[in-house]
């Protein structure tokens, strides 16, 4: 019997090996080598031969100032369109949770902005965005307003690129929150309409407390993702106007791609992959603190 | 065996349903009911699932409007009010239990949703948490409860609001069937006896002669029959009820010409001579009776007898004439005895 369930899993974990070599070749491997090259010189002052140069790289990074800007606009965006998102993708949620005729075809539709390849839809961003030619500049004139440069100042770039992305991954937090509805019992809601609780009050006494584990898991995943924006701000601003909208993973391509300096592109990287891992923890860790905590 | 008619409502008090129909589309899920229950009496709706016995609830609790008809509670119509003022509290099939919330804020938050004074709601959750033995669970989640303790818990919440009238939609459903009978009794103290009335639903024939004091019988939103269930079972309607109450099921002869004779099948009995020549073919025990399929030249019967009753097998078959109850074999009316 014991020797059958030491066997069992013996072969199990034969089972997980090869998803678990997938991993470290994908995952794992690229990690430490950028770890590894963070620590090396290499770029065309060195023929982009790796030389080791202790912790220069680091050093750079923590008085670039280049850097903490976009580590304040990565974090700035993040913050904003997830909060966005979140509020938004809710409301959806609960509006398509509705029953109506042609609901299907309601959620499909919804989904679409999300289904869109994000380099596709920031090209389309860009044009309707476009000054003056855009089609959001041609309802201005036909109201009579003078043309809008949506993607010159710093402000309203910063601004407009965050409507894109809330715009792309609203959809997202919205189905995600939906599958949490759905999984409420409807009697829970019909006992509370019993006591006379108004809609305000069932949300937020119980559908809302119901759905925390659903919100705390469309947080973490939009979180982890808007922290490494890269295609959307790439295709839609390039970083600009005055780097207002530079993302750090964005920093980090400009000086492997543009600037050939693989070693600092690789601390950006590894810095940012830190940043990542600390924020996605932390609001781990709240989170399931606050679930754990008794109700009143 | 429960035979209290209590005296009819007078106008003003209890529950009166008039000529109450809800449609969806072409489907008609209830149809012009009419039912009239007493303060603090127990009606027991019973039905096949499908029969109208759960929209009928929902209607009752405001849930979902009725298509034509009126509900009168204690003399006032309520039926365009919405469920929050309707005052009635309604025990569901699952319990509806807030899953993240212990059983005290279960008990709280109606009254918390009503804006009742803290100390007032205290003492009143105190008090019915006590009532039904429920104080040293007060501080568990629903998750840690056992389903009996669930129930009770749903019980406390219903009562905690002083409701004018009860709903319990199958709330023995997802018990065992030791607890069920156990429970039959608590139930009724709890529930019946005081001011309001309680609509009971089931699909349970045992349950519903065990806790109502009167069965209305629904068939595809039909109301069949109303009465205490000594009057159902002995004078039943027609066909359908006379089917649906009762284990074993009633005998119905084959129907020969307009007329359908059924034998309940513990008025069968064993006869010297005479009645119809019947072949034992298979025999259920079941400790303090036993029931005997038999093959006659009228179709299969079952009769049930005595434990210890020793039969041969072949036997003669009899009854007493006022235990025949027939039936016109077309509508399933019951007719007048011959």
């Amino acid at each position: 019997m014991k020797e059958q369930r030491l066997n069992s899993s013996w072969v199990n974990s034969l089972l997980m090996l090869p998803a678990l070599v997938l991993l470290a070749i994908v995952f794992a491997w690229p990690l430490l080598d950028s770890a590894w090259l963070s620590t090396q010189a290499s770029s065309v002052l060195t023929g982009l031969t790796p030389l080791a140069n202790g912790g220069a790289n680091w050093q750079r990074l923590l008085g670039d100032a280049r850097f903490w800007q976009d580590a304040a606009v990565t974090l700035r965006f993040a913050g904003v369109s997830v909060a966005l998102e979140l509020v938004l993708g809710l409301a959806m949620a609960l509006l398509l949770h509705q029953p109506s005729r042609g609901r299907g075809w309601l959620r499909a539709l919804t989904l679409l902005p999300w289904a869109l390849p994000t380099t596709v839809l920031a090209l389309g961003w860009r044009w309707i965005y476009n000054d003056p030619y855009g089609p959001l500049n041609a309802i201005l004139r036909a109201c009579g307003a003078a043309p809008f440069g949506f993607l010159t100042t710093p402000a309203s770039t910063w601004l407009f690129t965050v409507l894109a992305d809330v715009w792309k991954t609203t959809p997202f937090v919205a189905l995600l929150l939906l599958a949490g509805l759905q999984s409420i019992p409807a009697e829970l809601e019909e006992s509370l309409v019993l006591e006379g609780a108004s809609p305000g009050q069932i949300l937020r006494r119980l559908t809302l407390p119901l759905l925390k584990p659903w919100i705390s898991l469309a947080l973490l995943f939009r979180l982890a993702q808007a922290l490494g924006v890269f295609d959307l701000v790439q295709v839609l601003t390039r970083g600009g106007p005055a780097g207002s909208t530079e993302s750090l993973a964005l920093y980090a391509y400009l000086n492997a791609m543009r600037f050939l300096d693989f070693g600092y592109s690789a601390t950006l990287v590894i810095a940012t992959f830190l940043l990542l891992v600390l924020l996605t923890a932390l609001g781990w860790l709240l989170l399931r603190r606050r679930a754990l905590e008794p109700s009143r | 065996m429960i035979e209290s008619m209590p005296t009819a409502p007078s106008p003003g008090t209890g529950l009166r349903i008039e000529g109450l129909s809800r449609r969806l589309g072409q489907r008609t899920l209830l149809a012009e009911l009419n039912l009239q229950v007493g303060p603090g009496e127990c009606l027991a709706l019973l039905g096949p699932s499908g029969c109208g016995k759960t929209t009928t609830l929902r209607l009752l609790a405001g849930l979902d409007a009725a298509s034509a008809g009126r509900i009168l509670l204690d003399g006032r119509d309520i039926t365009q009010q919405s469920a929050g003022e309707r005052r009635v509290a309604m025990v569901f099939q699952s319990y509806a239990l807030y899953p993240h919330l212990s059983v005290a804020d279960n008990l709280a938050l109606g009254l918390r949703i009503r804006g009742m004074p803290s100390k007032e709601r205290e003492g009143r959750i105190a008090a019915v948490l006590e009532l039904l033995q429920l104080t040293e669970l007060r501080q568990r989640r629903p998750a840690q409860l056992s389903g009996g303790q669930r129930q009770r818990v749903a019980l406390a919440r219903a009562l905690l609001r002083q409701p004018r009238l009860v709903l319990l939609d199958e709330p023995m459903s997802n018990l065992d069937g030791q607890l069920r009978e156990e429970l039959r009794p608590e139930l009724r103290r709890l529930l019946c006896g005081g001011e309001q009335p309680v609509v009971y639903v089931t699909h349970d024939q045992q349950e519903a002669m065990g806790m109502a004091d009167r069965i209305a019988v629904l068939r595809d939103g039909a109301l069949q029959q109303v009465g205490s269930a000594r009057e159902l079972y002995e004078r039943p309607a027609n066909r359908f009820v006379a089917a649906f109450l009762g284990r074993p099921a009633i005998n119905l002869l084959p129907a020969s010409g307009p007329r359908q004779l059924g034998l309940r099948p513990e008025h069968l009995q064993p006869v010297r001579q005479g009645g119809i020549a019947a072949r034992l073919q298979r025999r259920e025990w079941w400790g303090n009776q036993q029931l005997l399929w038999l093959e006659t030249a009228q179709g299969d019967l079952r009769m049930l007898v005595a434990a210890d009753q020793s039969l041969p097998e072949q036997l003669q078959l009899g009854w007493r004439p006022e235990h025949e109850l027939w039936f016109d074999s077309h509508s399933g009316e019951r007719l007048a005895a011959l």
